[in-house]
């Protein structure tokens, strides 16, 4: 066994951050840390906000079923569920950085990783706040309806209750940092009840109205809440507020941890008091109006959100007039298309990555949202497919900026991935260990958590997966700070790779190639093969990115030619004789399930495009992926919907990409696969029981930008699969293309009629529609607009 | 004809109200096709010529209190001296003052002592010289007359319990003699092999082939009147009570009661009890003033009752019942406890949705709660006037208007054109209700008034939504500002339409046009084709059915997505009743398709289509 220590030492971490260049990453953006005064936007209007981009219901949520219910809000880093029910409002209030566990560096006797809540460690709830009003009782209000405004971030609900019309209003403002609660009501009614922030963890409420604790990792964290109103009195009561008689009523709530995403610092800010920052955030916040907060929060809000504006068409006034969940409800009943629905489902997945994904870390498998503390594999980053689908949409829908969150993540976590990789990876415990005997640069494993540890079975192909997805940031946004930052991830892969390769001789040849050592193919099949398509397809994309990473940083030159002369030899997958399907498992035969949710070996279609339905690649390679896809089924996992659906839309097949969105439409009933009332997607975990999963939530609108624009660095193409339901007339704009460009399309009949081209950094690229093709020409923020496609 | 034997009270009752109910089904079929009937026609008004001769028992639905939640419940201290021991002397006038003090201004009158009123606390029975049940002194150390005294003091209404039969221990080896029958023995009462009766078979059958069955019957009224009660509850009573077959067929125990009541001269009111056979029922009404047409409402645990053992029972059980309830007879849910939510285990929006259920079914409604601590929730619950006035008043018994689904609507038709709207969400979460005044037979504008929060809520057109909490519910009455839905009727029996599986024509006598289509099970389907409507839109197309218990069927338009839709029970298999399910229609012809899927679905009669969504 080795002995090297239960954490890598400061010294030793600064040498590997040093020796990875990551040195500019250390000392990043704290989570939870007081900020300057925001700036306060001039008369920001706040907009009437289109009918398109909000959601409704006509029925609070449940206590019980808040993550199928609840309504999200969230500042990026501070998110909660709300349940919106007039005699008691109850948040779940979370912080993305609230995890158990830690380090996580002693082996298992396997030589994987345990994966406990205490060990690998869990995301966990913050705190809950409840705001009690107990003469509006549901049984005794009438006209009751809340309301999603995805444009401006905010939660609504009104009713009527005794002639008095009264109105809620809830943001997670980022400006201010904090959550706010805002009562007001027309027709001469007041507020009377009383306010409660607890923790989930036994910790008690002080007489500030504020709550402090630490677990057993060190991780401290706390939150605090204050009120104010007028035309009564609003009076502090032990470590509760009462309210009595209040024309109106605001409540503010902030809170956090001492979380720096810093190796060197284990991952803590030792200096940080959070439960007394938050108690700050909230004085500071109150000094204002709520209506002050709200204009900060919106214009804040609405910036990114107004990125992208799309309509798939339009629906039918008997569609308008349901609420949301109705209108789920009879797209799957009725068959008949919704497109409004089907665009708002879209601008959800946006409004989640907004307020999910900024200035702190990465979405994990629940995004920012909890319904209680033991979250189904622990509400970690699974590297394996989800953490990057939960990034597939930023991009292409105008969020880029939402991307940072995964790349400061890495970034942070690299030294102690690097350190486990070099001190456990070739543990002989560890049947993936690599054969060669080398080590070098790092891997993951299929779990990651937030203090550079693993969780799980080794994941050897991780790296590349995340630096292919890093890349693709790149290559969206071309930009170079971007490509500097990332330069080391990429680099250390490579040389993780370098060390891990094996020669092998294929069979009836004399042809020498390059394979992965003994792997698994997630999430099926033998867990020891030797040359899988997923890692053969994931390390040939990652060399090339290297290349051209190198190539453009003007860096390594000489060690870039090395790892072109490795990707030349890589292997890559030929179709089973015996089943016509791209090789999983370089294996004519079938060794896992064939409908199974993963699609691995496919990882070259989707999110990679070395198989591309054109000229580039040999007809049987497109007919064998094809083949394969085809037999995986349309029937899965949202994610693993999403996923086929956008496969099915690099092979423009428009009617099956479509269809696997509408199957992820599908109202889930009964913990099933589907749509949950709030738009969360229900992962359906056994009969009976399903959980939600936000991957499906991101995945399903890339797969629907993906049907309207298909890029890469180069080539763009207008409307690859766009399906019937849509195709009468729409409009997209600011969609994100690889190569830097952003795309404003218009469409009607089917065909498109307008597009603009900008460049974000792009230079030239064809535009293509059917077999048309032009190429424009473009300086950085010159834009071209385009038109006569269906001459 | 039975009227004979029911003479001394109740001339010709029940021939009267039944004319009467022909004269306002008809009054009705001149304004309204009949098929569009959606609602319960006025057919319970308050006649009181109909029910004068029986001196107003049971001419509303009782009201009162009983002592068995209590004596039931295990919440800690109700009864500390062992199972059922609430049950004694001062706790029941406890109950009694606390009754009339509070609750006799809104109607309740009846103070009811349930099972082992002749029991000591160990349960043990005590018998008079003449197998009567003989007050325990240790409960009612003054004998039951000084209870019912004390109760008529108050301005108030007594009543006791018997189990039906001759209890076992009454039987003294055949020896005892029964009062005022000279020659007559416990022996002569009771079948020779002595068959055992009632639903727990604590008592011998009594043999009414011999006249002495009946003379012991009589002691035992005589008994109570003598001692002053107005109500008896008869318990155990098959079949029912989880019995059936001859042996535990009572229906002739309840005649002698209703025989010896009558007898007595003295009006008390009789209703039996548990779970009554629904195929009996014209003997029930026939022969009593009420009956339970379910098991216990009462939970036999910490509280009171818990909303699935088994208040929640009552809402798929009360629709096959509903139209025979009226005045003299009643369909009885068990007790009200809805008066102190910890006691009675149940949030605020199950004890209104609870109390909803009672009044609009026009239960009796007698609470079990512990009237001297009831919470303010509970006494605005059992004290609401505009509740009460629905379940006492002229107005029907309401019955769902939509499928037994987790969210519905309960409806009746006001004899003034309004409606009894109750929203129904059953659900374990809050959930919108939505009622479709198409599924009431009107459309356009109407008012809404929100009886429990005694509120005017608007002006609505076409229908009203509210949010509902989890197993909550809302009381409106609807007044129609528009006109009638006009509809388009399709016969399930047209030979337009397509049958599959084992589906099939089949006579029926309450279908229109006397015939249905039946034997939908395990995958039979019957297709309406050729539906047209104008515009596309969701239509609320009322369901005439007949199924003599409550059974599924997913229904489709256009090979699209199904929906399983439960319809209540009708309550036999000769008897049709309507409710109206939502199905999206395009403009032009529309296919609609039920289809039993892999169970048994209902009978459908036809099916009547709005012109308009």
């Amino acid at each position: 066994m080795d002995s090297s220590p239960t954490e890598p030492s400061r010294r030793r971490l600064l040498s590997l951050a040093a020796a990875a260049g990551v040195a500019t990453a250390l000392g990043g953006l704290p989570a939870f840390t007081a900020t300057a005064a925001p700036q306060r936007p001039a008369n920001a209007p706040l907009s009437q906000g289109s009918s398109r981009d909000q959601l409704w219901w006509q029925a609070p949520a449940d206590e019980h079923s808040m993550i199928e219910q609840g309504l999200p809000v969230g500042n990026g880093r501070l998110g909660a569920l709300a349940s919106n029910d007039p005699g008691r409002e109850l948040l779940l209030i979370t912080d993305a950085t609230m995890w158990t566990g830690g380090l996580n560096d002693t082996l298992d006797a396997d030589g994987q990783f345990p994966y406990g809540r205490e060990d690998f460690g869990s995301f966990t709830l913050l705190g809950r706040l409840t705001v009690d009003i107990p003469d509006h009782d549901l049984s005794a209000v009438s006209g009751y309806r809340r309301t999603l405004d995805l444009a401006q971030g905010l939660v609504t609900t009104s009713y009527v209750r005794s002639g008095v019309t009264y109105r809620r209003q809830i943001f997670a403002s980022r400006p201010d940092d904090a959550i706010v609660l805002h009562f007001t009501q027309s027709g001469g009614g007041r507020y009377t009840g009383s306010i409660a922030l607890d923790g989930t963890h036994g910790e008690t409420t002080r007489r500030t109205q504020s709550f402090g604790a630490a677990f057993p990792n060190g991780l401290r964290y706390g939150a605090a809440m204050t009120a104010y109103g007028s035309g009564g009195s609003v009076t502090v009561n032990g470590p509760r507020i009462d309210f009595a008689g209040c024309k109106d009523l605001t409540v503010v709530v902030s809170g956090g941890t001492n979380y720096a995403p810093d190796a060197v610092t284990h991952y803590r800010d030792p200096s940080l008091d959070p439960e007394r920052l938050a108690r700050t955030k909230v004085r500071d916040a109150a000094t204002h109006s709520a209506d002050t907060l709200l204009r900060t929060h919106a214009a804040d809000h609405r910036a990114l959100f107004e990125q992208l504006e799309i309509s798939l068409g339009t629906s039918s006034a008997g569609q308008r007039s349901l609420d949301t969940w109705e209108r789920i409800r009879a797209r799957a009943r009725d068959g008949e298309p919704d497109p409004e629905l089907e665009a708002a489902y879209l601008q959800f997945g946006r409004y989640l990555m907004i307020s999910g994904s900024r200035g702190s870390l990465p979405l994990n498998l629940q995004g920012l949202w909890l319904d209680g503390n033991d979250p189904d594999w622990m509400g970690d980053y699974h590297t394996d497919i989800n953490i990057q689908m939960n990034y597939w949409m930023a991009d292409r829908a105008g969020l880029s900026r939402c991307f940072d969150a995964l790349t400061d993540y890495c970034l942070a976590q690299l030294p102690s991935w690097t350190a486990l990789t070099r001190s456990l990876f070739n543990d002989p415990r560890n049947r993936y260990r690599n054969s060669t005997g080398k080590i070098a640069g790092w891997t993951v494993a299929i779990s990651t958590n937030i203090h550079g540890g693993n969780g799980w079975w080794w994941h050897p192909a991780g790296n590349a997966w995340l630096c292919t997805t890093l890349w693709e940031h790149y290559e969206f946004t071309r930009s170079r700070s971007h490509l500097t930052r990332i330069y080391p991830l990429l680099k250390g892969a490579c040389e993780f790779w370098e060390a891990r390769l094996i020669t092998t001789t294929l069979p009836g040849s004399s042809e020498e190639v390059l394979i992965a050592d003994s792997d698994w193919s997630p999430e099926h099949g033998p867990l020891d093969a030797k040359g899988i398509t997923y890692a053969q397809e994931l390390v040939w994309a990652l060399f090339d990115n290297y290349r051209a990473a190198s190539a453009e940083l003007k860096k390594d030159t000489a060690y870039a030619a090395t790892i072109a002369g490795l990707q030349k030899r890589l292997y890559l997958p030929k179709v089973s004789p015996k089943t016509g399907w791209l090789e999983e498992w370089m294996s004519p035969n079938n060794l896992g399930e064939t409908t199974h949710r993963h699609l691995s070996p496919l990882v070259g279609l989707f999110p990679g495009d070395r198989i591309r339905p054109d000229a580039s690649t040999p007809p049987e390679i497109v007919e064998g992926a094809t083949a394969l896809l085809t037999a995986r089924g349309m029937e899965s996992f949202g994610w693993a919907n999403a996923w086929r659906s956008l496969c099915w839309a690099r092979l423009k097949n428009a009617d099956k990409a479509y269809q696997l969105i509408v199957n992820n439409l599908r109202p889930s009933t009964g913990g099933g696969n589907g749509t949950a009332p709030n738009l969360f997607d229900i992962y359906q975990v056994e009969q009976g029981r399903g959980i939600f999963q936000i991957d499906a939530n991101f995945g399903t609108p890339a797969a629907m930008i993906e049907m309207l624009l298909y890029s890469r660095p180069g080539h763009l193409e207008l409307l690859p699969a766009l399906p019937d339901a849509w195709a009468k007339s729409g409009s997209v704009t600011g969609v994100g293309a690889r190569g830097g460009f952003v795309v404003d399309l218009r469409w009607r009949d089917g065909k498109p009629t307008e597009a603009r081209i900008r460049s974000v950094g792009g230079r030239t690229t064809t535009v293509a529609y059917g077999d048309r093709s032009r190429t424009v020409t473009l300086k950085p923020g010159a834009s071209v607009t385009l038109r006569d496609f269906a001459r | 004809m039975r009227s004979s034997s029911y003479a001394p009270t109740a001339p010709g009752r029940r021939t009267t109200r039944a004319v009467l109910v022909l004269a306002l089904t008809a009054a009705m079929a001149a304004t309204l096709p009949a098929a569009q009937a959606a609602t319960p026609t006025a057919t319970a008004t308050a006649d009181s010529e109909a029910v004068a001769g029986v001196a107003g028992v049971a001419a509303k639905p009782y009201m009162g209190w009983s002592s068995w939640s209590m004596q039931s419940s295990k919440y800690p201290g109700l009864n500390p001296d062992g199972d059922y021991s609430y049950l004694t002397e001062k706790n029941v006038l406890k109950q009694a003052d606390a009754l009339a003090a509070k609750l006799k201004p809104y109607g309740y009158e009846y103070v009811n002592l349930d099972a082992g009123w002749w029991r000591d606390q160990d349960w043990t029975p005590q018998f008079d010289q003449y197998a009567r049940q003989k007050a325990d002194l240790g409960r009612f150390p003054r004998g039951m007359k000084a209870v019912a005294d004390h109760i008529h003091g108050k301005g108030l209404k007594a009543g006791i319990y018997l189990p039906v039969g001759l209890e076992k221990e009454a039987y003294g080896d055949g020896k005892i003699p029964i009062w005022n029958a000279d020659d007559c023995t416990t022996a002569d009462i009771v079948h020779g092999d002595l068959r055992t009766t009632n639903g727990w078979d604590s008592a011998y059958k009594l043999d009414y082939s011999n006249p002495c069955a009946q003379k012991y019957v009589d002691s035992q009224a005589r008994l109570f009147a003598d001692w002053g009660y107005d109500f008896l509850k008869l318990d155990g009573v098959g079949p029912g009570s989880g019995k059936s077959g001859d042996q535990y067929d009572n229906v002739a125990d309840v005649a002698a009661w209703q025989r010896a009541i009558a007898a007595t001269g003295r009006p008390i009111h009789l209703e039996i009890s548990w779970s009554l056979d629904i195929g009996r029922v014209a003997d029930w009404k026939k022969h009593s003033n009420g009956w339970r047409i379910d098991t216990d409402v009462e939970c036999y645990c910490n509280t009171l009752v818990s909303w699935e053992n088994s208040v929640d029972d009552r809402w798929d059980d009360a629709p096959g019942w509903t139209r025979h309830a009226g005045p003299g007879g009643w369909n009885d849910l068990d007790s009200l406890d809805v008066g102190n939510g910890q006691m009675d285990g149940l949030t605020k929006a199950e004890r209104q949705s609870y109390a909803t259920l009672w009044a609009i079914a026009k239960s009796p409604l007698y609470t079990g709660d512990d009237l001297t601590r009831l919470d303010s929730y509970g006494l605005s619950l059992l004290t609401n006037r505009e509740v009460i006035a629905l379940n006492q008043g002229g107005t029907p018994p309401a019955r769902p208007v939509t499928p037994s689904d987790p969210q519905q609507v309960w409806a009746a038709r006001n004899t003034d054109g309004s409606y009894t709207v109750a929203l129904f969400n059953l659900a374990d979460a809050p959930a919108a209700v939505t009622a479709d005044w198409a599924t009431l037979g009107f459309t356009g504008k109407a008012a809404v008034r929100d009886l429990w929060n005694h509120e005017n809520l608007g002006t609505y057109r076409n229908k009203v939504t509210q949010a509902l909490p989890a197993h909550g519910s809302r009381l409106f009455t609807v007044t129609p500002r528009g006109g009638a839905l006009a509809t388009t009727g399709y016969e399930a029996e047209s030979s337009a339409n397509t049958l599959s599986g084992n589906a099939s024509v089949a006579d029926c006598s309450a279908c229109s046009e006397g015939r249905k289509v039946g034997n939908l099970y395990l995958g039979g389907t019957l297709r309406f084709n050729d539906v047209v409507v104008d515009r596309a839109g969701t239509y609320q197309v009322k369901v005439a059915y007949v199924s003599g218990d409550a059974r599924s069927v997913d229904v489709s338009a256009n090979g699209n997505g199904a929906t399983r839709h439960k319809l209540p029970s009708t309550g036999d298999w000769g008897t049709a009743e309507t409710v109206s399910v939502p199905v999206s229609l395009k403009a032009g012809a529309n296919t609609i398709t039920f289809d039993s899927g892999s169970g048994y679905a209902p009978d459908i009669d036809r099916i009547d289509v709005p012109k308009s969504s």
